[in-house]
């Protein structure tokens, strides 16, 4: 038996690697595993549901579902799903206009002046470690508790990326690249605009990234007090309702609204500065 | 200057009088380079050899301006160097290509800064480019060529800025054994057709004697001082086996060894 084997070897064995290994490929396939890891945790979940480990406050999956769908369709004070999504997202877009208008600004003239940077940054490393959330109450104060304070907040949490960032871009401009451009016949004019703005802009583009996120962030914050509409809102409301499906249903919309916000900056990114993958090879 | 005819009647692009450099002050003050002289003849070709660290960079950096030394005084045909000044071509060992222009916009922007007109200057570009065989890739962005390719494009754009002297730093220091011997063999060529007076500087003996007229050997240890001069007058294309280049790299060799 061995003999015959011996003498026909590739097949054999070739045989047997491909059949163990289509069961394993189908296994360890990636999408496979994403599809499986959910199911599990969606399990798990109802679970809990089922056997009251949070008391009432742990809804079925499929009651999150249900609710989802209901808000979409059934207005809650006044506006349905999508339309405090839309307060929510206008808020952040609003708010980080101003941000960048301001910010990236700053950051550019911090890091072209040390003056500006010496007069600056003080004040600046002074608001910095402050986390927005804790102008909330001096916001309503001073501006009252409509939209202004609202957009105030998220202008004070996504300013600071968009000053970091572009300051820093600029400070750190690969000096032999100004050589290069300085060989060439450059003058100061021509290497602010063909070397320090280009090369920065990686740098200003990820704080806009990081500074978008940001702005996402604090608007949940913002809407928790005072809020009549946007996704914080949702939350309260699910709270005061006593109703824990309508706050998961909240929650997994702004999850989604942050991955496709996220998407949707990296597409751009690529599509602005398609050179900057060299960035991330090199050195 | 009254002397920039040397002996043989060829004039002297280049010339270094009693230059040093320091960098840092009191205690942390450092030589880098100690009381050198140095002259280079038109379209000639020499070769800077020296140890990693023995400040051949900052020589170069010095004759282009780029920073200036602490004695002495440095002339380019015949005005003293007081900044940056476009009659040198200076081709760095990082490439310095900049990312996000394509090898085009790098070739052409010598010129652009110039404010030369669009179509002139990409005819320009366009020559100096298909001298360094990248014609075909004249879209492509930095990151996606291989080093040798960068450094092609890094010789093409210093080339399109009409330079008259050209500083090689260590322009192959990063490229594998057989893509830098074959860069080698293309900057001679690049230079046969393109005559400029060219300083190269380079760790490399072999490389050093492959391309040099005239050899300038540096100490291998800072303050860097000149060690030797060498006369290469082997005929090009030279070969790397040929007895009297072996001989040539023994010696040099030798010598390389005593500084270490």
């Amino acid at each position: 038996m061995s003999k015959i084997l011996e003498a026909n070897p590739n097949t054999e064995v070739l045989e047997g690697a491909r059949s163990s290994f289509s069961i394993k490929k189908i296994l360890y396939n990636k999408y496979v595993l994403y599809v499986i890891s959910i199911c599990l945790f969606l399990i798990v979940l109802d679970l809990f549901a089922v056997l009251q480990v949070f008391g009432n406050f742990m809804p079925r999956p499929i009651e999150v579902l249900t609710t989802l769908i209901n808000m979409t369709v059934t207005p809650l004070a006044g506006k349905t799903l999508p339309m405090h999504l839309w307060a929510s997202l206008r808020r952040v877009l609003i708010a980080f206009a101003i941000a960048v208008f301001i910010g990236v600004p700053v950051g550019v003239l911090m890091g072209f002046s040390s003056v500006a940077n010496a007069i600056i940054s003080p004040i600046f490393h002074l608001f910095k470690p402050m986390p927005p959330i804790a102008w909330i109450s001096l916001a309503i104060l001073w501006l009252g508790i409509g939209e202004a304070s609202k957009v105030f907040i998220i202008v004070i949490g996504a300013i600071v990326p968009c000053i970091l960032n572009s300051y820093n871009g600029i400070r750190l401009v690969d000096e032999s690249l100004k050589d290069a451009l300085r060989m060439l016949g450059g003058n100061r004019r021509q290497e602010i605009i063909e070397v320090i703005f280009p090369a920065s802009f990686p740098a200003i583009f990820a704080g806009l990234q990081i500074s978008l996120s940001m702005a996402w962030t604090t608007v949940l914050a913002a809407e928790l007090v005072g809020a009549r509409e946007g996704m914080g809102f949702i939350i309260v409301m699910g709270m005061n309702l006593s109703k824990p499906s309508m706050i998961i249903a909240g929650m997994i919309v702004i999850a989604l609204t942050a991955f496709m916000i996220s998407m949707a900056v990296n597409y751009l990114e690529r599509w602005v500065c398609p050179w900057k993958t060299e960035l991330e090879t090199t050195e | 200057m009254e002397n920039r005819i040397g002996n043989d009647g060829i004039k002297n692009v280049i010339e270094c009088k009693g230059i040093s450099k320091y960098f840092g002050e009191g205690a942390n003050k450092k030589e880098v380079l100690s009381t050198m002289d140095l002259s280079v003849k038109e379209n000639e070709f020499v070769v800077i050899l020296g140890p990693g660290q023995s400040g051949k960079s900052t020589l170069f950096r010095m004759i282009a301006g780029l920073e200036k030394p602490s004695t002495g005084h440095i002339y380019v045909n015949g005005k003293e160097v007081t900044g940056p000044n476009p009659v040198i071509g200076y081709v760095f060992q990082r490439y310095t290509l900049f990312p996000w222009k394509t090898v085009m916009e790098n070739v052409e922007m010598g010129p652009k800064l110039k404010g030369v007109g669009k179509k002139e200057r990409r005819e320009k570009a366009q020559y100096f480019i298909n001298l360094v065989g990248l014609n075909g890739f004249e879209d492509a962005y930095p990151h996606q060529l291989s080093g040798g390719m960068k450094q092609r494009v890094g010789i093409a754009r210093a080339y399109a800025n009409d330079p008259e002297i050209m500083l090689l730093d260590e322009p192959f220091g990063q490229l594998d054994a057989q893509t830098r011997i074959l860069m080698e063999q293309e900057i001679l060529r690049i230079w046969e057709k393109e005559k400029r007076t060219v300083c190269f500087v380079t760790n490399n003996i072999d490389e050093a004697i492959f391309l040099g007229d005239r050899i300038v050997m540096l100490e291998g240890k800072l303050p860097s001082k000149m060690k030797k001069i060498y006369n290469v007058d082997l005929p090009r294309p030279r070969d790397f086996t040929d007895l009297a280049f072996l001989e040539l790299r023994e010696e040099i060799t030798g010598e390389t060894e005593l500084a270490l």
